[in-house]
């Protein structure tokens, strides 16, 4: 049994408290006016998880990569790391948010929703168990679709929407039939029992027990936004609310590589199959359609849209190299974790812009570096650390990734997704680099404007993390050294 | 025995050749939504009739458990439709066109 004390009960103790109380307070409340309460509350609720998460892992108090349990939850340092990665993103949010909902109502609801989230995104790299997983998919999944919508009076806000919940619920529709496919072969929903299953698999059965991984690479690479199942993604990002799109670019995202990483890794290691070669062409086609589909556009947020798709194709390198070196999935979580960040700090980065002056066309963000220069630092140095430029984390998490599919040498087409991310960074540099252009060396001289305060608290800390670690990666890197799952125990058939 | 569990699967799989179809052809999004419904309920199918089979209850819990967040993910989805069609006069998401790239 997992203990009262584990970091995953906790959480949902804090975080599924808090969020069913606010929108009881504001009933509760008669009077209008300072509204910023249900931030400063969802705030401290969200610190105070991830202040708990940290000193366990700090002090050493959760095992290393304990991937399989009888449990339906795992307390271990893979899901560790992504709860400190969802964590921040959420903070991110809810900081953010702080200035861009000052002119939108139901605030008690739009906090709650997130603190909902953010429970099913933990819960998502905690479950170890199909249907736990399920659970906390839709979880996370379900007031996403409500916040993406939440300008109700805005007709794009509410297309993203829709658009957003029609292909994430047919995601999950897809996920079910596979566990359902999963269950009748193997007769059970827990992880490591599926596996084991699966791997001593009549072979008369191995034709529907392929459909099933099928099925979960579709349903999950939906929300990875891998590139078969990306369409959705571009409209979804610029029309929902910049600051949800920052939740959904780095939280819901990630979660699906959380859920990616548990299940469809473990299921092609056990039914033995030679998948690899599949991820990494659908990484490579990933990260290509993402980054020439970027240089074409006018918007910013659909610009970052596109990135955000050819990021997931650097991710899935590390995941398609996985069973021939460690470093792969190691080189994953590393930029899964910067990435969150990166990516957070670019979108309410756009929400600040978005508060103050109203645009999202990149022709029109001339001078913005004169006008709100913290903004257009923040913004630079999450731009500099996608494009993986050295000073920055997104640098070694790119080297690391990069650098395992190089190291393997097994598979002889293993150095080509090196060759192609390479060349892929160097494409996303010029449209990155043209966004930097147009805010520091063409218009006027224009006057300095008020920048909203709350994003520049988040910007603040988003360039001290990316240049922190850019500068002393160490602890990082160890700790995603120990959040490696375990392949090898895996490799072995009798699991 | 093992030739009722077959037809179960095959209903089940025809089920989900509708459902893929409905989302991929059809336009309007309540059929959408309904198409989606459908591949739920033919893992539902699935799930209750391999647990006829199985020794254990774990394929009925699921069932359950599915079902009702499908009526959530339903509540939430009718409740964008309706949203949509107070500005559009119009569900069919071929016509909502104010993104584009």
């Amino acid at each position: 049994m997992i203990e009262i004390t584990s970091p995953p009960v906790i959480l949902i103790a804090i975080l599924g408290t808090i969020g069913m109380l606010l929108p009881v307070i504001s009933i509760m409340r008669k009077e209008k006016g300072s509204s910023s309460i249900y931030a400063v509350i969802a705030f401290g609720a969200l610190i105070a998880s991830l202040g708990y998460i940290v000193y366990e892992v700090a002090t050493n108090q959760i095992p290393h990569s304990a991937l399989f349990s009888g449990d339906v939850l795992a307390n271990d340092s893979f899901s560790g790391l992504f709860a400190i990665a969802m964590l921040i993103v959420s903070i991110m949010t809810t900081v953010g948010s702080f200035n861009f909902m000052r002119k939108q109502s139901h605030h008690a609801v739009y906090y709650s929703l997130i603190l909902l989230s953010t429970i099913g995104m933990v819960l998502v790299a905690y479950s170890t168990d199909l249907v736990m997983l399920f659970v906390a998919w839709e979880l996370m999944s379900i007031p996403t679709y409500v916040l993406a919508g939440f300008m109700k009076k805005n007709p794009s806000s509410n297309e993203a929407a829709l658009k957003y919940f029609l292909f994430g619920a047919l995601s999950s529709a897809i996920i079910v039939y596979g566990i359902s496919i999963v269950y009748g072969l193997t007769g059970s929903t827990n992880i490591g029992e599926v596996m084991t299953g699966l791997a001593n698999i009549d072979p008369q059965m191995m034709p529907l027990a392929i459909l099933a991984v099928a099925m979960f690479i579709a349903g999950f690479g939906f929300k990875m936004g891998l590139v078969p199942f990306h369409m959705w993604l571009p409209d979804t990002y610029e029309g929902a609310p910049p600051t949800i799109t920052a939740l959904l670019a780095a939280g819901t995202k990630k979660a699906g590589f959380a859920a990616a990483l548990r299940v469809i890794i473990m299921g092609t290691i056990a039914l033995n199959l030679d998948w690899t070669f599949a991820l990494g062409v659908i990484a490579v086609m990933t990260m290509t359609v993402g980054n020439v589909a970027a240089i074409m556009q006018k918007n910013i947020s659909r610009m970052l849209a596109y990135s955000s798709i050819g990021h997931a194709g650097y991710i899935l390198i590390g995941l398609a190299v996985a069973p021939f070196t460690v470093l792969g999935i190691q080189g994953s979580l590393f930029h899964i974790l910067n990435h969150a960040v990166m990516k957070g700090a670019a979108f309410i980065a756009i929400a600040g812009i978005v508060v103050t002056l109203g645009i999202t066309n990149i022709d029109k963000l001339k001078g913005l570096g004169r006008k709100m220069p913290i903004i257009s630092i923040g913004l630079v140095v999450s731009l500099l650390a996608l494009a993986g430029v050295p000073p920055t984390s997104g640098f070694w998490s790119k080297l690391m990734l990069f650098g395992s599919a190089l190291d393997t040498g097994v598979p002889s087409w293993a150095p080509w997704l090196a060759i192609a991310g390479v060349l892929n960074s160097a494409l996303s540099l010029a449209y990155y680099g043209w966004i930097i252009r147009k805010m520091y060396f063409e218009g006027e001289t224009e006057k300095r404007i008020a920048e909203p305060k709350s994003i520049i608290a988040v910007m603040v800390f988003s360039v001290i993390f990316l240049i922190g670690i850019g500068v002393y990666p160490d602890p990082i890197i160890d700790f995603t050294k120990n959040a490696v799952p375990a392949l090898d125990a895996m490799l072995t058939p009798s699991g | 025995m093992t030739n009722e569990l077959v037809d179960f699967v095959i209903i089940s799989i025809a089920l989900l050749a509708i459902g893929i179809y409905g989302v991929s052809v059809k336009r309007n999004a309540i059929r959408m939504l309904f198409a989606i419904e459908i591949i739920i309920n033919a893992a539902n199918l699935n799930l209750v009739a391999f647990a006829r089979y199985i020794p254990n209850s774990k394929g009925q819990t699921f069932a359950l458990f599915s079902i009702a967040i499908a009526a959530a993910e339903v509540a939430v989805g009718l409740a964008l439709i309706i949203v949509a069609y107070r500005m559009y006069k119009n569900v069919d998401i071929a016509e909502f066109r104010s993104l584009k790239g």
